[in-house]
């Protein structure tokens, strides 16, 4: 899809996304809000781009992407509720729900979360080292399509069942939240937003530049191979566990530094955005760009997102019948998407 | 409500009479001498008269005494028709908002008064004097209660009544129960009197009685008395034991032992019966998916909406039956839905099928995709017509269990699922095997462009195996009323279970769907003890990742050279 792919264009948007909008909001003209929603969905554009990788260019449906979100999300809410400390209501160095479930002593997998690099580490590690296990053992048998869906399914389920308990750890039900500051800054702080919208919306160019690099180099050719031609790949001679671990790996870990910026932008993270729907809005939204491309899924999940907060406050009750039928609509008639129907647009003009 | 004499207040009396040790003097004067005394109203004269009616064994005075527990013993005075003790029913209000109570006579039995026309008596609760019953009076009347309910028609009545005098350890209550024991038809309250009056003779002096007790304990299978016997054996720091005889020591260790026996072996009965129900469960929505997965390749993620749609379809047809069928029989909705339920899904499915399905074929992804977005919508629609929380109505036939041992009962409902789900296994097999249809179905199912070339008309066999699949899941919701409220989003309870059941199956074969359904439904039962409910979930993906290690394309893996396609 490289014709879809415009220098200038792209330039135009980081430009504009990354330097106007910024400014604008320093003058008072953009709200401060709509500056935070656009930040939190480019996090949920990140996770798009992860799941374009896997899907959209390797063609394995992995419906756990939501739990690889939340781990990063969780990752780097621990983090700022261990710094949040004695500033919590019950002014003790737990956690608040620690203190409300009686736990005396903080429990030891939290201990790594007291430093912001070591978390960081951990945004890469936990969700790269879940998906290089699970895929091991998952793509070693041979577990194919919808096969893996299902297994990618029951797994984002049952680790969703297990965060809403409450000796897991985890905050349970209500997730953790409340936090005050990420390093030194105070969270509630405009600035602060401004610097984590600039920082999503960085880590979302350098992600899509990550994507570039991998889909035009012959890692990209060869995944795209595995998309189209699995068995011949296979008999050709290629290891196909290795390079679907490697693509699960990087799209998990994607993932989870889309979760790690959306936490401390809305200030909560609960399992509800593990649960089995959320996987498969990610999906929805990449499907809705255009998966196979890489601008795709970033119009899509913007453009989704956007539709959703207006929907729900214009129409509400109405957004899962759209949502819904979306689904539908795009799997049946547009299985490009936008991106493609927007090239598909172009390119008789450009035959004549 | 007191309900007139039945056979076993009869019974009770002929008892009476012929025990002479509860012989009393039971004259009319003797009575009447007594209700003079409660209806004084004096807190001691009704406190003796209490005392005195207590002792008394003649059944007569059971609604007395129960309305003056309750508090609706009441004195008439001026009204010509009845004075004396008389009992109210229900009251009510009058245009002028005073209270209207109707009146019952207070002795022999309770039955309404009625003037010489036929009409009820009923006065204004204004000019009744209430014979005022405190917590003093209550705690005396309540062992009293308890006795005569032990002959009461009603027999729920009689097993708690049971039930309370072997827990009180009243040894006093030992030969009524007894008597209670010879009168007693029903077999189960029967053994959960003996039970009692075992429990009760566990402390009589006589070592004899003792032994007898423990012996029938041993044999009752009642496993709730196992702390009761072991307290008996459990010697105190002096080293006396509560039971002094060493013979009868013994005979407890050998009741202890056995009843010990049977709790693990009911245990296990019950874990097997709780994982072969929730096996049936995943099989029932299983099956359905694993026809369509079977025979087109596509996960129906709207497989668990169907289910809905099923259960929804029940809970109108009862809704409808209210108006047009007599209520004793309104049960008969519930097999009066079945048809509907199956052909409602069925044909929401084809719908289904024509409009989406048929557009993605071979793209397996996509249609698991554009299900899911069906799904969404079904639910959406169900929450918007039906609102949040709506149940059917459990028909009486299967409200209840089987009771294999006391307090050890296996639910109708669930028994019925289970039946249903042989039945729809076996049908279904019939289905495939012996008809043209199922030959055609399989012939598709095995090799689809060969089949076509055959002239098997492909798209309808299609058409109809998603009538099948849907109309399969539209009776699996029609079941799930029985165990659970009708929602929306009923269907995901048990839907990515039941994914799994069809992954580790194996495709297009029922065989694996029943080996994994029940597979999965056991260990999970199996588990559940050991690890909580949700740890055991969590075991079992665990469980089944690694089997799918050895096994990738399920326990019966399709044969032939398509299986990669």
């Amino acid at each position: 899809m490289n014709n879809t792919y415009k220098p200038y264009l792209l330039g135009a948007a980081i430009f504009f996304f990354g330097l106007i909008t910024p400014v604008l909001n320093v003058l008072g003209v953009f709200p401060d809000t709509t500056l935070n929603l656009w930040g939190r969905y480019f996090c949920f554009a990140i996770a798009a781009l992860g799941v374009d990788l896997i899907w959209g260019y390797t063609g394995i449906l992995s419906l756990c992407q939501a739990f690889f979100f939340c781990l990063g999300g969780y990752a780097i809410g621990m983090h700022m509720l261990l710094k949040t400390g004695p500033r919590g209501v019950y002014g003790t160095a737990l956690p608040d729900f620690m203190v409300w479930n009686q736990v005396e002593s903080l429990p030891l997998f939290w201990e790594p979360f007291h430093t912001l690099p070591v978390t960081l580490l951990m945004v890469f590690l936990v969700p790269g080292a879940v998906a290089l296990f699970f895929g091991f053992l998952a793509f070693r048998s041979r577990l194919q399509g919808v096969y893996f869906a299902i297994i990618t399914q029951a797994l984002a389920l049952a680790m969703w069942l297990l965060f809403l308990r409450n000796e897991t750890m985890l905050g349970g039900t209500n997730g953790l939240t409340d936090f005050k500051t990420l390093l030194g800054f105070e969270l509630r702080d405009p600035a602060t937003k401004r610097g984590l919208y600039i920082a999503a919306f960085l880590a979302l160019v350098g992600a899509y530049f990550l994507c570039r690099f991998i889909t035009q180099s012959k890692l990209g050719k060869i995944l795209i191979a595995i998309r189209d031609g699995e068995h011949r790949l296979r008999f050709i001679g290629y290891r196909i566990t290795y390079f679907k671990m490697f693509v699960f790996a990087v799209s998990g870990i994607l993932a989870g530094l889309g979760g790690l910026l959306y936490v401390p932008q809305t200030g909560i993270i609960t399992p509800g955005r593990m649960d089995v729907q959320a996987s498969i809005e990610i999906i929805v939204w990449t499907a809705v760009g255009g998966r196979g491309t890489l601008i795709g899924p970033i119009v899509g999940a913007l453009t989704v997102n956007l539709l959703y907060s207006f929907l729900t406050s214009a129409f509400p009750g109405t957004w899962l019948y759209f949502l819904g039928f979306l689904f539908v609509g795009v799997v049946l008639f547009f299985p490009k998407g936008i991106v493609g129907i927007l090239s598909s647009l172009r390119t008789p003009k450009l035959e004549t | 409500m007191i309900q007139p004499l039945f056979a076993h207040w009869l019974l009770l009396a002929i008892f009476l009479l012929v025990q002479p040790a509860f012989a009393q003097p039971e004259t009319n004067t003797w009575g009447n001498f007594q209700f003079k005394r409660l209806a004084s109203g004096d807190d001691d004269s009704i406190k003796a008269a209490v005392q005195a009616l207590k002792t008394s064994s003649q059944s007569g005075y059971y609604p007395l005494m129960q309305a003056l527990f309750n508090g609706d013993l009441y004195r008439s005075e001026n009204r010509t028709q009845h004075q004396g003790l008389v009992i109210i029913g229900e009251t009510w209000e009058d245009d002028y908002g005073e209270s209207q109570a109707p009146l019952h006579t207070a002795y022999p039995e309770q039955i309404p008064i009625l003037y010489e026309t036929g009409k009820p008596v009923v006065v204004p609760l204004f000019d009744l004097i209430k014979i005022e019953s405190g917590r003093r009076i209550r705690t005396m009347i309540q062992p009293y209660l308890t006795r005569m309910e032990l002959f009461h028609p009603d027999s729920g009545k009689r097993r708690q009544a049971a039930e309370i005098l072997g827990n009180r350890g009243d040894s006093t209550a030992v030969s009524i129960l007894q008597t209670a024991i010879q009168s007693e038809s029903n077999s189960s309250i029967k053994r959960q009197m003996l039970v009692s009056l075992s429990k009760l003779q566990l402390h009589s002096s006589d070592p004899q009685t003792r032994l007898e007790a423990v012996r029938r304990l041993g044999n009752l299978n009642d496993t709730f008395v196992l702390p009761l016997l072991k307290a008996r054996i459990k010697a105190d720091p002096n080293g006396v034991f509560p039971e002094p005889d060493s013979q009868i020591r013994d005979q407890l260790h050998q009741a202890i032992r056995k009843l010990g026996q049977f709790s693990i072996f009911m245990q296990t009965v019950q874990t097997i019966f709780a994982g072969l129900s929730l096996g049936s469960v995943l099989i029932l929505v299983a099956l359905g998916l694993a026809i369509i997965y079977g025979q087109m390749g596509v996960i129906n993620m709207a497989h668990g909406e169907f289910m809905m749609i099923g259960a929804y379809t029940t809970f109108v047809i009862q809704e409808l039956c209210v108006g047009l069928l007599p209520a004793e029989a309104l049960d008969w909705f519930f097999p009066l839905s079945l048809p509907f339920a199956f052909l409602v899904a069925g044909s929401v499915g084809v719908l289904l099928e024509i409009l989406v399905i048929r557009h993605l074929y071979s793209r397996p992804l996509e249609s698991l995709l554009a299900t899911w977005g069906i799904s969404l919508i079904l639910i959406q629609a169900a929450r918007s017509i039906f609102g949040d929380l709506t149940a059917v109505k459990l028909p009486q036939v299967l409200s209840g269990g089987y009771e294999i041992a006391p307090q050890v009962i296996l639910p109708y409902n669930r028994l019925f699922i289970l039946a249903l789900t042989t039945l729809s296994l076996l049908s279904l097999m019939a289905f495939f095997y012996k008809t043209r249809f199922g030959l055609k179905l399989r012939a598709v199912t095995q090799n689809r462009d060969m089949s076509a070339c055959m002239g098997i008309p492909v798209r309808r066999v299609d058409s109809l195996t998603f009538l099948m699949g849907t109309g399969i899941a539209g009776v699996a919701g029609w079941a799930m009323t029985l165990i659970g409220n009708v929602v929306p989003n009923m269907g995901q309870t048990y839907i990515v279970d039941s994914f799994l059941v069809v992954v580790t199956g194996g495709v297009g074969k029922l065989a694996g769907t029943i080996t994994a359904g029940l597979g999965v439904g056991l260990i999970n039962k199996i588990l559940e003890p050991i690890f909580e409910a949700v740890y055991s979930k969590v075991l079992i993906l665990g469980l089944i990742i690694l089997f799918l290690q050895s096994r990738p394309t399920g326990i019966f893996p399709a044969k032939g050279r398509n299986e990669n396609t």
